[in-house]
């Protein structure tokens, strides 16, 4: 008998229109890891939701068909009953934190779940040390990295010893290494997992099957070298990423932004950048890489004007603007076409906006009722309404599906190809630019 | 498995001995705190006032600079703030020592000694109090607080997690002003930030609705749940119990 077993289930959120599963049918085997693929918005962590109970049981909305995990019928079974067979690790770390401090955090699920008192802290101990993660012990969660607290993350599913891991879109938020380190971890763990990825590469590594998500449907269910030749055939975008080279160089034109022997500093910290050049030419799209706390984003900052440099000089020519991470976070208005046309006051070219990034039909919406994606898409609308001449994006295409990330780099050489330029602060080294910018960790360059 | 010796010692003391500037654990350090927020509120004697408050201020000062300047700075503030106002609001004392015009609704504006006294001493209160909860925000252990809370452990855990989502409002609402800046927007002035007030509240109420999700993924609700073992309490934590009801009943009859 499977382990999870998904029957012809449709579902549709409260106050949705469209169900956002259709007639739905998946099996998972115990110690199988199955990858669920698909672009944002088709489903995926609807699935994951159901398969731990929290659809319908959390969300509400109209359910029909049957999730029967580890014996348990999720019509009758709550979430908290599944505790122990299902455990699940969601998107961003900073919305799953319960406690302050890292082994109190682990032990929460245990206490929960009634464990015996003297098994809570070896249990949780077991479970951190799984993940190596056991040097965080007696840390506080507040001051963790995205990448330590993810491992904590999964150290507190981990230590309800669950049969089935439900895995949502887990790096979305981690520079590659640290996503490298949790695939690592994951692929040693032994039990069934149902992995939500953007990130195809490492996914389709580990998967003993795949499944492939379109508009709710199940278009593929298939193990990964069958699934391989289908992607390849009908989804290439969605093939493993290779890293980008310089391929669309073309010559620039003059100089927009010149930054030299750029000082800046938080606090009483060490200086993250120390004597920085940077110089951006008109009609040129230029990435700006490096390992986490290289200065990344603040580099992108100081070229959009957003901070002033501490030493040295940068000098703008062209008016900036910046599109920040996570954007769908920092939404103001209660429509998405005020939201675009807060910076220019003019519908017609808020929608015009709204069309280019294929958000025509939702401008009504409020961007809260929007998904992810979508909303990465209406902030980088917001941004470019106003055309201007140095659109500066920090990190465009984390949690963003491979081929929203295509889209969007088309847009961006298009956009330069106006005569305007674009500066990526980015990880994805897949990321297609005219010229590459590294940052090292002690805040040298080599582009 | 279990993990290396020095390890599960840590785990033995989570946390150590939680407020470790008072070298309390959590549960007599909240009461203290509280007493002395208490305490604050009943004493009618400024100096009494003044000495509860450089004590909590002279503790909180034992937390990070960067975490606590925002407290402080909203503290002084505020404590300005009734020290500045209260006096035009109130009518009382005859040693005048400042007259002013006549203003509708508010009446003839002056200021007197006893006005002045009596803002100063309601500003001290204000600032004791919210020193106490500086101290008990910054610097309490919430985790070993809720896991004390035994039945009221759902009260306990929404309080400490407030508490800890304060700062992730600070970064939201810094985020946000950075986004409309961002768009070529000024984000100027009084009405420019009450204008990311709202944005504010809704990401944290989605905020609290990602995190209510993946509480209940984490069985919380289910009946029968159990508790980490905890150190017992050392006899400073029993003393710092008594000294607690001490202060309110002295700040109720004496102070």
């Amino acid at each position: 008998m499977a382990l999870a077993d998904v029957d012809r289930l449709t579902y549709a959120y409260a106050q949705a229109g469209a169900p956002a599963l259709r007639d739905v049918s998946v099996e998972v085997a115990d110690g199988e890891v199955v990858a669920v693929l698909g672009p944002s918005g088709c489903g995926k962590s609807t699935l994951l939701r159901a398969l731990a109970g929290l659809v319908p049981h959390f969300h509400g909305g109209r359910f029909s068909g049957t999730v029967v995990v580890g014996g348990l019928d999720t019509r009758g079974a709550r979430p908290a009953d599944l505790v122990g067979t299902v455990a699940t690790v969601f998107q961003d770390p900073e919305d799953q934190i319960v406690m302050a401090r890292v082994e109190n955090e682990v032990a929460f699920g245990l206490e929960n779940m009634g464990t015996p008192p003297a098994q809570i802290w070896p249990q949780a101990l077991e479970a951190l040390d799984a993940v190596g993660a056991a040097h965080l012990a007696g840390r506080h969660t507040a001051e963790l990295s995205g990448g330590e607290l993810q491992r904590v993350c999964l150290a507190s599913a981990l230590a309800l010893r669950p049969r089935l891991l439900l895995l949502d879109e887990p790096t979305s938020q981690l520079d590659p290494e640290a996503a490298e380190r949790f695939f690592d971890q994951v692929e040693d763990l032994g039990v069934a997992v149902v992995l939500a990825e953007q990130r195809t590469a490492r996914a389709l590594a580990l998967a003993d099957r795949v499944l492939f998500l379109e508009d709710g449907r199940v278009l593929l269910d298939a193990p990964r070298d069958a699934a391989l030749a289908w992607l390849a055939e009908h989804r290439p975008s969605f093939l493993p990423d290779t890293p980008a080279g310089n391929g669309h160089a073309r010559p620039a034109g003059e100089t927009v932004l010149s930054a030299r022997g750029v000082v800046y500093g938080y606090g009483s910290r060490r200086l993250v950048l120390d004597g920085v050049d940077l110089e951006l030419a008109r009609g040129e799209v230029v990435v700006l890489e490096g390992p986490n706390g290289s200065g990344k984003t603040t580099l992108a900052k100081l070229a959009a004007g957003l901070l002033e440099p501490q030493g040295g000089m940068v000098d703008r020519v062209v008016r900036a603007g910046y599109l920040s991470q996570d954007p769908g976070r920092y939404l103001v208005r209660e429509r998405a076409l005020d939201e675009v046309a807060l910076a220019v006051g003019d519908d017609g070219r808020a929608r015009a906006a709204l069309e280019r990034v294929g958000l025509g039909a939702l401008g009504e919406r409020h961007p809260r009722d929007l998904s992810s994606g979508e909303r990465e898409r209406l902030g980088l609308a917001a941004v470019a309404v106003a055309e201007p001449e140095l659109l500066v994006l920090d990190e465009p295409t984390r949690g963003i599906d491979p081929r929203r990330k295509e889209e969007i780099s088309d847009w961006l050489f298009a956009y330069a190809a106006l005569g305007r330029t674009a500066l990526v602060a980015t990880h994805d080294r897949s990321f297609a630019a005219d010229r590459r910018v590294v940052l090292g960790g002690n805040g040298d360059v080599a582009a | 498995m279990v993990g290396p010796p020095r390890l599960e010692e840590e785990l033995r003391d989570p946390g150590g001995r939680g407020v470790a500037a008072l070298r309390l654990a959590p549960v007599p350090a909240a009461l203290l705190l509280g007493a002395a927020a208490a305490a604050a509120l009943l004493a009618e004697r400024l100096a009494a006032v003044v000495v509860l408050a450089v004590v909590l201020l002279a503790v909180s000062l034992r937390a990070p600079a960067s975490r606590r300047r925002p407290y402080l700075i909203g503290i002084l503030g505020s404590g300005l703030g009734v020290l500045v106002l209260s006096p035009f609001l109130t009518t009382l004392g005859y040693h005048v020592l400042w007259s002013g015009p006549t203003v509708p609704v508010l009446g003839k504006l002056d200021v007197t000694r006893e006005e002045l006294e009596i803002a100063a001493l309601q500003a001290l209160r204000l600032v004791a109090v919210a020193l106490a909860f500086t101290v008990y925000a910054l610097l309490v252990d919430h985790d070993r607080l809720v896991s004390a809370a035994g039945f009221a452990r759902r009260s306990a855990l929404a309080v400490a997690l407030a508490t800890r989502l304060v700062p992730s409002l600070e970064r939201d609402g810094a985020g946000l002003a950075e986004a409309v800046r961002g768009r070529g927007l000024a984000v100027e002035g009084a009405r420019g930030h009450a204008r990311l007030v709202s944005p504010l509240v809704a990401g944290s109420l989605e905020r609290a609705s990602s995190l209510a999700e993946a509480m209940e993924a984490r069985g919380f609700g289910r009946p029968g749940h159990t508790k980490a073992p905890q150190p017992p309490w050392s006899a400073l934590d029993r003393a710092a119990v008594v000294g607690a009801v001490l202060l309110v009943v002295l700040a109720s009859s004496w102070l």
